[in-house]
């Protein structure tokens, strides 16, 4: 067997990424040598959105319970990691009465994002365990209440997180290249997770809890585990973000934005790679589209008064619709496989509908 | 510090607290629906008092009967024109359009009044005091313990004397097999919605009355301090809602009287995190009840 | 005319398709029995005619007007009572209030209290448990409470899903006789049974099912005589000659 044979079995087996990847650093190395930059600084954003939503969804769409929990990680990866890289001066000044301790500690970015990951990681293992004892409405309202506690704390702490004030001077270092390089490395790591025997082994309590049970799985640690693993994503995608952004506030992390990554995932099917690849591109293009109609409205004074909210608002009518029309998502639970158009939609056997809806 | 005062404050605290969570485990005992949305009820309460009262400057009898309408008019039409077309869709999927339609009102009404926080009219007497027995409270502490009583016990007897109220029991129990009955689907869960909104309605005019003003976040901790209370007392029971309810008011006033002053700001993250420890070791909650996990559909 | 046709109906649960296009008729006053192991095709025959599952295929034709994918609720208006297997009784109501959700789609103050008295003399025990929870009820108790509720929307057509399942030899014999006695009293009965032999005794005809379709059709008498019962209940393939059961 030729190597190229070997390679193009290769990409066969695993077309669903090369669908998804290859478009992605194409589209990415367009930008970067033709776009503007702002199309540039757009892009790097929906990467880092990537590397957010496949957190999420290596948790959500393997265990089938909705987090609300995640965008907190995501804050405290940030927050640990511009604590980490920021310079000591930077930070003396910008947050007045941080803990000397933490004034004094500086390292590279890269190392700072990861031990921001690790951060996220163990705060999850310490809070995770009775959460994930946890299913139906308690399930819900305590993953909610959970990231309202992590909101609190973060906008009172203000020896760590400048309270509610905004945090500054972080390092911008996260350019659209670390953002692919981020985004894919992320989307492996989702892929891989599926099929891998934790992640078979949370599908099988997703779709029958009580049969997995009976073959020897252990419900709370299996969920437990991958909400440690996807904390993890999230709090390295938090650093990202914050050398990114390069300043934030608590209000970063909260319901709206959490709301968003769930759209994200909802739209285009939380159960799939594809899906959630699908979702992030649709909602981030819907919210850019949305966000310049709003402006151009309020600065070309096409009302008598300015509109803030219709992004928000036309985003939540459009989740509702999707969710009418297709509540597997725009992709339906489903992977993009060579050759894309194999059979009709409409093919779709019910229980891959019911997967998706799980 | 335990006084009359004291058990005036958590009485009353309760009983909003009751009247709150209450509304939100109706809907979801018959639906299995965690209704996101639910605080956007008490916030269309909230502005409807404040358009009757504030700009038309209509009677405060009036004004309370169009908050509480508004609510419930909300409530329902949210049903109909959300929450139905999913109902046969995955928990995940009802939950996110619950979150979205409270995002469409925070929205709507952020589009057509403003984002800044409007001065709520209330009826003149709200804000006086009396004294019982030494302990002065304001008027609206009193009444809220009133109406509350007296919603609670209407409810309970609807509940179990009406055909309505068996229905809207049974189908919390087995929803098919109610439907096997010729009741109708849609009948008692709009009917569990217009309650759902009535409820809240009558908790916007005592929640607004504390601040005396309405914003387009006004919805928020109304929400959670039902989705405490619901959890506290038991999610698959109405009893459970109201006994989480007082038993919320109980713990928060305590909180707030021991805690020390520079730990108040922390007393939400206290909260979630007693109720998570509750959860812990009783995760159905004070009030069992019958325990199902049938979704309609 | 028959009461009831079924024809071709198909119906899935997701992807697994439980039934491959089953027809059966049921005419007025008869007692038909659909019988087979578990997992053949039984009760989401009866869940499709009672619209609780939506049928893929088929139709449903009740006294001549059409009721595939009506809802339940219209279902029951148009006079057809299920009786769910595992008798799904509502717990925490009483007796009382069980019967009178009975009654929902065709109340009527006088007749309600007459339909009390006649559920009454047919279950003697329904009447001192009157006012108690319908959880607190025996099985056998409660078996006959889930009848009595359906016979209180006076049903055209009584639908009995695996009415002696979980119940004692005493009680079973008990619930057999008294679908006998309500047979007597002109009702029209479609009854699944798993419990073969007996519900062989007191029915007018049967369908045995078999990978979700009508294996074979005829009377309580032709059924016995050509069908070795207990074979397909063991999965003896060649003791049966008229009847190929594959498990």
């Amino acid at each position: 067997m030729s190597v190229m044979t070997r390679v193009s079995a290769l990409v066969r087996r695993h077309s669903t990424l090369a669908i998804l990847l290859v478009p992605l650093i194409v589209a990415g190395i367009a930008v970067n040598t033709f776009g503007s930059q702002l199309l540039i600084d757009m892009y790097t954003y929906f990467c880092v959105s990537l590397c957010m939503v496949f957190a999420v969804q290596m948790f959500m769409g393997n265990s089938g319970i909705l987090s609300w929990t995640h965008i907190g990680f995501v804050g405290i990866g940030a927050y640990a990691a511009g604590i980490l890289s920021t310079a000591p001066a930077v930070k003396s000044m910008g947050v007045p009465n941080m803990y000397p301790m933490l004034v004094d500690l500086n390292l590279p970015v890269l190392p700072s994002i990861l031990i921001g990951g690790l951060v996220a990681a163990a705060v999850a293992a310490v809070i995770g365990y009775p959460l994930m004892r946890l299913s139906d409405f308690a399930g819900v309202i305590t993953l909610f209440a959970t990231l309202i506690v992590i909101h609190v704390v973060m906008t009172q702490w203000d020896n760590v997180t400048n309270g509610p004030r905004t945090f500054f001077g972080v390092p911008d270092w996260t350019t659209i290249t670390v953002g692919i390089i981020a985004a894919i490395l992320v989307i492996l790591l989702a892929y891989w997770f599926r099929e891998s025997a934790l992640g078979l082994r949370l599908r099988a309590t997703r779709d029958d809890r009580y049969a997995a049970a009976a073959i020897g799985i252990d419900m709370v640690l299996v969920r437990y585990l991958t909400f440690v693993v996807s904390a993890l994503v999230a709090g390295i995608a938090g650093g990202l973000w914050a050398h990114y952004i390069t300043s934030f506030s608590p209000k970063a992390f909260y319901m709206s934005e959490m709301f968003l990554l769930l759209s994200m995932l909802v739209i285009g099917g939380s159960g799939s790679i594809s899906g959630a690849f699908s979702g992030t591109v649709i909602v981030t293009v819907a919210r850019e589209l949305l966000r310049q109609l709003e402006s151009w409205i309020n600065n070309a004074h096409v009302l008598s008064f300015e509109v803030y909210g219709l992004t928000e608002l036309v985003m939540a009518l459009l989740m509702v619709l999707v969710l009418v029309w297709r509540p597997g998502g725009v992709i339906g639970g489903q992977e993009l496989r060579w050759p894309l158009i194999k059979r009709s939609g409409k093919d779709t056997t019910p229980a891959e509908e019911g997967q998706a809806a799980a | 510090m335990i006084d009359l005062e004291f058990v005036i404050n958590t009485l009353s605290l309760g009983s909003l607290y009751a009247l709150l969570a209450l509304g939100l485990v109706l809907v979801y005992g018959i639906l299995k629906l965690v209704n996101f949305a639910y605080g956007e009820y008490v916030m269309v309460g909230g502005y409807a008092l404040y358009i009757a009262a504030t700009l038309l400057g209509m009677p405060w009898y009036v004004t309370l009967v169009i908050a509480v309408l508004a609510a419930v008019v909300v409530s329902y039409l949210t049903e109909l024109v959300a929450f139905r077309p999913v109902r046969n869709k995955s928990a995940n999927a009802q939950i996110i359009t619950s979150f979205a339609v409270s995002i469409f009102l925070q929205n709507v009404v952020l589009i057509l009044i403003s984002s800044r926080a409007r001065a709520v009219q209330l009826p003149f007497f709200f804000s006086k005091t009396v004294t019982i027995a030494g302990a002065t409270t304001p008027v609206r502490n009193l009444l809220i313990i009133a109406v509350t009583a007296v919603l609670l016990v209407t409810l309970s007897v609807v509940m179990k004397k009406t055909v309505l109220g068996m229905a809207m029991r049974a189908a919390s129990d087995k929803f098919t097999t109610t439907r096997l009955m010729g009741v109708p689907a849609n009948l008692v869960i709009s009917a569990a919605f217009l309650i759902s909104g009535l409820l809240a309605g009558v908790a916007s005019i005592f929640w607004v009355s504390r601040s005396a003003s309405v914003d387009p976040l006004t919805g928020a901790a109304p929400l959670l301090i039902a989705f405490i209370a619901v959890v506290i007392g038991g999610m698959h029971s109405t009893v459970g809602a109201v006994v989480g309810g007082f038993v919320y008011g109980l713990i928060f006033n305590l909180l707030s009287i021991t805690l020390p002053a520079s730990m108040i700001s922390y007393r939400d993250a206290f909260m979630f995190v007693l109720v998570v420890l509750f959860l812990l070791f009783r995760p159905a909650g004070i009030i069992k009840g019958g325990y199902t996990e049938e979704r309609v559909g | 005319m028959a009461m009831l046709t079924v024809e071709n109906l198909e119906a899935s649960y997701g992807a697994v398709k439980a039934l491959h296009g089953i027809s059966i008729e049921v005419a007025e006053g008869e007692l038909v029995a659909l019988l087979g192991v578990n997992g053949v095709g039984k009760s989401t025959t009866l869940k499709s005619i009672s619209g609780v599952l939506r049928p893929v295929k088929g139709t449903i034709t009740f006294l001549g007007e059409p009721i595939t994918n009506k809802t339940p609720e219209r279902i029951v208006r148009r006079g057809i009572s299920l009786v769910p297997e595992g008798r799904e009784i509502f717990g925490s109501l009483t007796v009382e209030e069980n019967l009178r959700l009975g009654a929902f789609s065709v109340y009527k103050r006088d007749r309600y209290k007459a339909d009390l008295e006649e559920v009454f003399e047919i279950f003697p025990i329904l009447k001192d448990r009157f006012h108690q929870a319908g959880g607190l009820l025996s099985g056998g108790e409660q078996q006959m409470l889930a009848i009595a509720r359906a016979l209180m929307a006076h049903p055209k057509l009584l639908m009995l899903d695996e009415p002696s399942l979980g119940l004692s030899p005493a009680m079973t014999d008990q619930i057999f006789a008294l679908i006998d006695s309500l047979r007597e009293r002109g009702s029209t009965i479609l009854l699944v049974e798993q419990n073969a032999e007996r519900a062989l005794e007191i029915v007018d005809r049967a369908y045995l099912l078999a990978n979700g379709a009508v294996e074979f059709a005829g009377t309580a008498e032709e059924l016995r005589r050509k069908v070795d019962i207990a074979s397909v209940y063991f999965g003896d393939e060649d003791a049966t000659d008229s009847c190929e059961v594959t498990q």
